[in-house]
């Protein structure tokens, strides 16, 4: 009689072997009979997915390598080209779709100039390309200018804000800080009050737009961009309508961003972000280092309570990445549309 | 620009076009372009080689020996895979069988795999005839699974092995290839042995008629040889193909499965 094992292996081989690159086979196995399949699978080269209702999951050919499945992705995109740095929590407003449930209650939890300073040149060795400043506000804080020079010392910097503080000293800071190196973003969700002020608050778009006007006259390039609720989306009309407003502000067309609310933070509906979905863009907050900033305020994300090094969490979530995309091209190929 | 060489190929498995794709792509924008064709058996094939209608042929050594008889040699052989210099045939048996050495087999039933396949029949036969064991000494268990590709697809190998492991034959001839696939002993523990190896021989390589000038084919041989485990795309497809490197072929490596096919009778055309 053939034993089981050997019937496991003669079965291995006729099937992987019919296959080509890249698609997986079942094979049925016993339990206890994963060890002669990895086993088999490592000798031969193949990979060895798993094990499902009663059989092996094997794909032909070699598995490809970190590097290889993020060359598939264009190099700005790739996880580790963009550090994301939550400067702090609060916020002067409380916007219902917020992500990272920001508010004048929420605790601030600043990261602070001094960690970013380490950040920002531990970033500059892990080849990290482009920074992006979020909070909640981050001019609530008064040394935003500092922190924002920390930053555009080695890299191109985004800031995100809702604008409404360009005043006093706040305005001071705004002014100190780099035309070359920094673009303000400023959120604004459409071209008239209406939806705008139904999410973040009666008045607000007035002041959000004013905010716009005073970066661009400072020479600032500013973007711009808008958030909509999934059970919003907007009429081409209404987007045409959206860029000749921000044209006629004077923000680049390049510089307009329209996007739907994630679902993610205080927004019940929207776009839902997984690990699983999501191209990591690292994301470093006084609590931790996060998979995405859309995410920072949930522990599914969470890469390391650690912020230091960086290096060390850039290379966990390359490597958590490649392999989830590992698995979903195995899955996206074993399950065909038919 | 030259028309790009046109390669044949046997689709003995689906994995073949990708290999196919990926050696096509390696040749783009290089002055040795090519494209492929793939044909469903070797008889096929080697008709085309012979008829024009392509330039190369990439051969199963079978497909090699019957090329240069119904060429009478007017064929050349471009180059192979490092591992068509080794090829060997493994005689294997159950574990903790009486069989020591190929003449033990006298008396004995020896399951071969398709009767076109150098490694699993023909050259096995040949073998037995060396160690002086006729047909009428060795009981042989033919398994025709998978005719045409000249046990390319390894089919054959697998059910005779099969066939000593179900107790319907007492050894088996297979290519080292499968012996390697199946883990050797080691995957299947007490389960098969080997009992005896051939010396090793020659198995594929790229055939070209004489009538193709070599400034058409030195240029694709020497870009072929350039091929480097080390860039990970054409490791890529040197791993499909089982190879880590391209290399000049060895015509010596031939002379057994000539002198077989010659004492077997087997025709120079099918
Ligand atoms: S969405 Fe932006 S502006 Fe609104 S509460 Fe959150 S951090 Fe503040």
């Amino acid at each position: 009689m053939v034993s089981s094992a050997s019937r496991l292996v003669l079965d291995l081989v006729a099937r992987v072997g019919a296959l080509a690159d890249g698609e997986t086979a079942q094979v049925p196995v016993l339990p206890g009979e994963e060890q002669v399949v990895a086993e088999w699978c490592s000798r031969t080269g193949n990979d060895f997915v798993e094990v499902r209702a009663g059989s092996a999951v094997v794909r032909r050919g070699r598995p490809p390598g970190t590097d290889e499945v993020l060359a598939e992705l264009p190099p700005e995109r790739r996880p580790g080209a963009r550090l994301w740095l939550y400067t702090n929590f609060d916020c002067n407003l409380a916007c219902d779709y917020c992500c990272s449930r920001s508010s004048p209650q929420a605790a601030r939890r600043a990261l602070g100039v001094e960690a970013i300073r380490r950040l920002v040149q531990d970033a500059a060795e892990a080849r990290v390309s482009e920074v992006f400043l979020t909070g909640g506000e981050p001019f609530l804080l008064l040394d935003l200018d500092e922190i924002v020079a920390a930053c555009t010392a080695y890299f191109p910097t985004t800031l995100l804000t809702n604008g409404m503080l360009f005043r006093g000293p706040r305005l001071d800071m705004l002014r100190r800080m780099s035309r070359d190196r920094l673009v303000p973003q400023i959120s604004l969700d459409s071209a008239t009050p209406e939806r705008h002020d139904r999410h973040r608050g009666r008045g607000t778009w007035q002041r959000a737009v004013a905010g716009i006007r005073t970066a661009l006259d400072e020479g600032f390039r500013v973007r711009v961009a808008a958030t909509i609720p999934g059970d919003e989306m907007t009429s081409a009309e209404e987007e045409t309508v959206f860029h000749v407003f921000l044209d006629d502000l004077g923000v680049l067309r390049a510089d307009q961003i329209i996007r739907p609310v994630a679902q993610r933070g205080f927004a019940e509906t929207g776009v839902a972000l997984t690990v699983e979905t999501l191209v990591p863009e690292i994301t470093v907050t006084a609590d931790g280092t996060y998979w995405h900033p859309v995410g920072a305020a949930h522990l599914d994300q969470l890469v390391t309570r650690e912020i230091f090094p960086l290096d060390a969490a850039i290379e966990d979530v390359r490597r958590q990445f490649a392999d989830h995309q590992r698995t979903m091209l195995g899955a996206a190929r074993h399950f065909p549309c038919a | 620009m030259a028309e790009p060489l046109l390669v044949g190929a046997v689709a003995y498995t689906p994995n073949v076009v990708p290999i196919w794709e990926g050696i096509r792509e390696y040749f783009a924008g290089t002055e040795a372009e090519m494209d492929f064709v793939l044909f469903s058996n070797y008889g096929r094939q080697v008709d085309a080689l012979i008829d024009g209608t392509i330039d190369v042929a990439w051969n199963t050594n079978l497909a090699w020996v019957r090329t240069v008889l119904q060429t009478e040699g007017a064929c050349r052989a471009l180059a192979m895979r490092d591992t068509d210099l080794t090829f060997a045939t493994v005689f294997v048996a159950r574990a903790g069988s009486s069989l020591r050495d190929i003449g033990d087999l006298a008396g004995r039933r020896l399951a071969l795999g398709s009767r076109d396949s150098a490694q699993a029949a023909i050259l096995p036969v040949h073998f037995l005839h060396q160690a002086g064991l006729g047909e009428d000494d060795v009981e042989l268990l033919r398994i025709d699974s998978d005719l045409g590709k000249h046990g390319d697809t390894g089919r054959s190998e697998l059910d005779a092995i099969r066939a000593v492991l179900d107790e319907q034959a007492d050894a088996a001839a297979i290519g080292v290839t499968t012996w390697e696939a199946i883990g050797r002993d080691e995957l299947m523990p007490d389960a098969l042995t080997e009992f005896w190896r051939s010396p090793m021989y020659c198995h594929c390589n790229f055939t070209a008629l004489d009538a193709l000038p070599a400034e058409r084919s030195d240029p694709w041989v020497d870009h072929l040889l350039r091929m480097s485990w080390d860039d990970p795309e054409q490791r890529r497809i040197l791993e499909m193909e089982g190879l880590r490197r391209w290399m000049r072929p060895n015509l010596d490596g031939y002379a057994s499965l000539f002198e077989a096919v010659k004492q077997q009778e087997i025709p120079a055309r099918w």
